[in-house]
């Protein structure tokens, strides 16, 4: 890919809501754990009192996008639309939610999602099963397509120029780079929101729970324990010459991305979280980017605490770095945001390359100053990816 | 240096009117039509009950006993599809597998059913009935990667959700793919199935018809849900000519737009549907002129299709298009549509023959077009528009062409 600038970040995260909260907390970084007396609004803690299930707290959306029409939207849709807004203020191409640089016709999106509005699918089938299926809710209903977040940000924040979905597990979000880009270089936008989005909800909670995800006594072994999360997070990615012509602060670039998929070998399971794939993937974002291994001065991995797939990303690691390469783990401050967590990995390794020291640090010492990151995002599938961030060239 | 040219090399096509190429193509022709009574779920309460349900389909008979374990059905027609599609594109397991290909499959709910499934034991019989193993089937994620596992693909396995505008978006974006120089070979389509939530939400939004789907029709009830997948094997020319391929169609260019207005309505004015169709010819290097055949979007509701007809206005100006609705045989196949009415239409560039719209008995002044009424019609396919407007404003309209007729395709940014 052509090096795109990175021009404005926001997010709906555990850490914070907006770039400046998030930063700010990336300063004294804590590892996501439960506290006592804390509250969910999307699940019931009486019912679970330990589940490691983690929510954006104290999000309140009419903060940030007023009263009017908030009723029928999901919980899922208000992150991703707040993360939207927060990033497009930030990139200063709109100011009070007007376009003040470029058009609407020019502002694209591709929105990463795994698993769909949970909320809306589960509310609807309970209303179908225990009631009656003429009773569910027509203005719900919309929602329980698998693009609704991404459309729901193209109507709230005007942008017209295309919008698109993408599922591909965890590493969604940085495949939402890939689609960016190309869609960039056909000249079908001047900047694109690139990110992705998950929400909290029981049904989630409960089938990572007993899938044992959650509490598998193998998971403390490597980095922690998993601790399932959500938000949505969005950057901004533009032409470089459209993004200098506007007098845009460019705060990295995006210059890398590669990808892979390796089948797990047991035919009878749909879980294989491969390094073989990780470690192709790793290679083709180096080698698109232009980079050799040993000018990655830290890795925003993707380990969680989930140990058979920490496992295979440090044997992907292993092979391309070495020992020689420091390693981070976003998701073990921010924890397991699935269809967003890629958006996350490279919103830190933007504040890192601004100078918030790197976290959670899980292998080798945080560098004083960050230049090139290597982000990776290693599915539950078999699916892989991974991009290289480079702070901004000197004019 | 131009973009390669991308190629259809391979159809494959799981739907309610025949299963395969040549059932499909035979249905299309003489205008069969796939609409019956629902039977895979109980409709006595939504007040509908005809669908374009694929009665012939069993996922027994195109995938092995672990496959058909390991997915619910909305893969498992895609992977039907896909298998079919390999085997009409002859292409070998050596020119198939590997890094260079990859998966690209849209849809609109995916395996919601499986998530369904799991909500009614859940609520009926509580969570400790729930089975584990049926836990994981469900997300879009996986629609791509089953197909990728059967094939040994190494290369980009990404699901696209787009609602009803899927198919469009991931032929599009598997042509990206290789014009982009990202793969040699790419496995595009989408798939959606009947499932009762989607069926009454379309029951409760009062868009559905009884028993017909007429589009353009001045009595026109609304439209029927159907079901299906279909698979394309899109390949480079320097792919397609290294191995010998059969070439069976050219992919033009293809527009995108987002209405941004509102999530089922149409913009009053259609301004996306009309760039998206604009762009489309654009990038496909002709004009509007050229364009032989319009597949339309057709859902036979009151407003898309007095939508999309403004559109074949501004677009066409005085000229009148011949234009036709799929949707009239097969019902509204959701993300699966776009890639189903692809089919169709590579079978009007292979045949010179449009597929009829069915049920169309009284024109309706808002509708004024030349739609091919009721009966197959002959004419001149050298270039088909397949027009996808879907809800949330999703617009994407994709060209194809029979080979040798596009210009090259226009460079892109500069690498």
């Amino acid at each position: 890919m052509l090096p795109r600038a990175v021009t404005g970040y926001g997010l709906t995260s555990t850490l914070g809501i907006g770039r400046e909260a998030f930063v700010e907390s990336l300063r004294s970084p804590r590892r996501l754990e439960p506290e006592e007396g804390r509250k969910l609004t999307t699940i019931d803690l009486t019912k679970y009192p330990n589940a490691r299930a983690f929510e954006v707290p104290n999000f309140e959306p009419q903060r940030y996008l007023g009263d009017k029409g908030l009723r029928t939207l999901d919980r899922l849709t208000k992150l991703a639309v707040v993360a939207a807004r927060l990033a497009l203020a930030d990139a200063g191409l709109k100011k009070d939610n007007k376009f003040v640089a470029l058009s609407e016709e020019r502002v694209g999106i591709v929105c990463s999602n795994a698993y769909g509005s949970l909320e809306a699918i589960t509310e609807l089938n309970r209303v179908a099963k225990l009631e009656d299926p003429r009773y569910i809710n027509p203005a719900v209903f919309p929602n329980t397509v698998a693009n609704s977040a991404s459309g729901y940000v193209s109507i709230w924040e005007g942008l017209r120029a295309l919008n698109v979905a993408v599922s591909d597990g965890n590493c969604g979000a940085l495949d939402a780079v890939a689609c960016a880009d190309i869609h960039l270089s056909q000249n079908r936008a001047d900047a694109m929101l690139v990110g992705g989005a998950e929400a909290m909800h029981e049904a989630l909670f409960l089938a990572f729970s007993l899938l044992g995800t959650l509490d598998h006594p193998d998971h403390v072994r490597l980095v922690g324990r998993l601790s399932l999360s959500e938000g949505a997070a969005f950057l901004v990615m533009e032409r470089e010459k459209i993004a200098r012509a506007r007098g845009a602060k460019i705060i990295a670039e995006i210059i890398g991305y590669g990808t892979s998929f390796e089948s797990p070998e047991d035919g009878s399971t749909l879980i294989g979280p491969s390094g073989d794939a990780l470690g192709r993937a790793i290679l083709n974002a180096l080698s698109d980017a232009k980079v050799d291994p040993a000018d990655v001065d830290v890795v925003a991995s993707s380990l969680s605490g989930l140990h058979r797939a920490d496992d295979a990303e440090r044997v992907a690691l292993d092979r391309v770095f070495g020992e020689s390469v420091p390693i981070a783990a976003p998701k073990l401050a921010l924890g397991e945001t699935l269809g967003a967590s890629g958006a996350f990995a490279m919103a830190s390794a933007l504040a890192w390359i601004e100078g918030a020291p790197p976290s959670v640090m899980v292998s080798g010492k945080a560098p004083d100053s960050v230049g090139t990151v290597l982000v990776t995002s290693l599915g539950f599938y078999g699916n892989a990816s991974a991009v290289v961030l480079r702070a901004k060239d000197p004019l | 240096m131009n973009p390669a040219r991308v190629f259809v090399t391979g159809l494959g096509v799981v739907s309610s009117i025949g299963l395969g190429r040549k059932a499909f193509f035979e249905a299309l022709e003489v205008g069969k039509s796939g609409v019956s009574k629902v039977e895979s779920f109980d409709t006595s309460r939504i007040g509908r009950d005809y669908g374009g349900e694929v009665k012939a389909f069993h996922a027994r008979d195109h995938l092995t006993a672990a496959e058909a374990r390991r997915m619910g059905r909305c893969s498992a027609m895609a992977l039907a599809a896909a298998r079919m599609a390999v085997e009409d594109a002859r292409i070998r397991p050596s020119h198939l597998g590997g890094p260079r290909t990859s998966v690209v499959v849209g849809t609109t709910m995916g395996e919601a059913d499986v998530l369904g499934d799991i909500d009614r034991t859940w609520i009926a019989r509580g969570l400790s009935a729930v089975r584990r193993a049926h836990l994981p089937k469900y997300g879009s994620t996986l629609l791509p990667i089953h197909l990728a596992r059967a094939f040994g693909t190494e290369g980009t396995v990404i699901a696209l959700p787009a609602a009803c505008a899927a198919g469009n978006y991931a032929i599009g974006y598997g042509a990206d793919l290789i014009r982009q120089g990202r793969a040699d070979v790419v496995l595009a389509g989408a798939t959606e199935i009947l499932q009762e939530l989607q069926f009454s939400g379309f029951a409760r939004l009062a868009a559905m018809a009884n028993q017909r789907c007429q589009p353009f029709d001045l009595n026109r009830q609304g439209l029927i849900v159907g079901e299906g997948a279909a698979v394309l094997v899109l390949e480079s020319e320097a792919h397609a000519v290294m191995r010998g391929a059969t070439v069976f169609a050219e992919v033009g260019g293809y527009g995108l737009s987002c209405d941004g207005y509102h999530i089922t309505r149409p913009h009053p004015e259609a301004v996306g549907s009309i760039g998206a169709m604009r762009q489309a010819i654009e990038r496909s290097g002709i004009t509007s002129a050229d364009v032989d055949f319009v597949n339309a979007h057709g859902t036979g509701t009151k407003a898309n299709d007095a939508a999309e007809s403004k559109v074949m206005h501004d677009v066409f100006g005085e000229r009148r298009v011949p234009i036709s609705s799929m949707k009239s045989l097969i019902g509204h196949c959701m993300g699966a549509a776009s890639a189903i009415e692809a089919v169709g239409c590579v079978f009007t560039l292979e045949t010179g023959i449009y597929p009829p719209t069915v049920g169309y008995e009284t024109p309706d002044p808002e509708c004024d077009l030349d739609v091919v009424a009721n009966v197959a019609r002959k004419g001149k396919a050298d270039i088909v528009l397949n027009n996808s407007l879907a809800f949330g404003g999703y617009n994407a309209v994709a060209c194809f062409a029979r080979p040798g007729v596009l210009p090259p395709p226009p460079a892109t940014e500069a690498l």
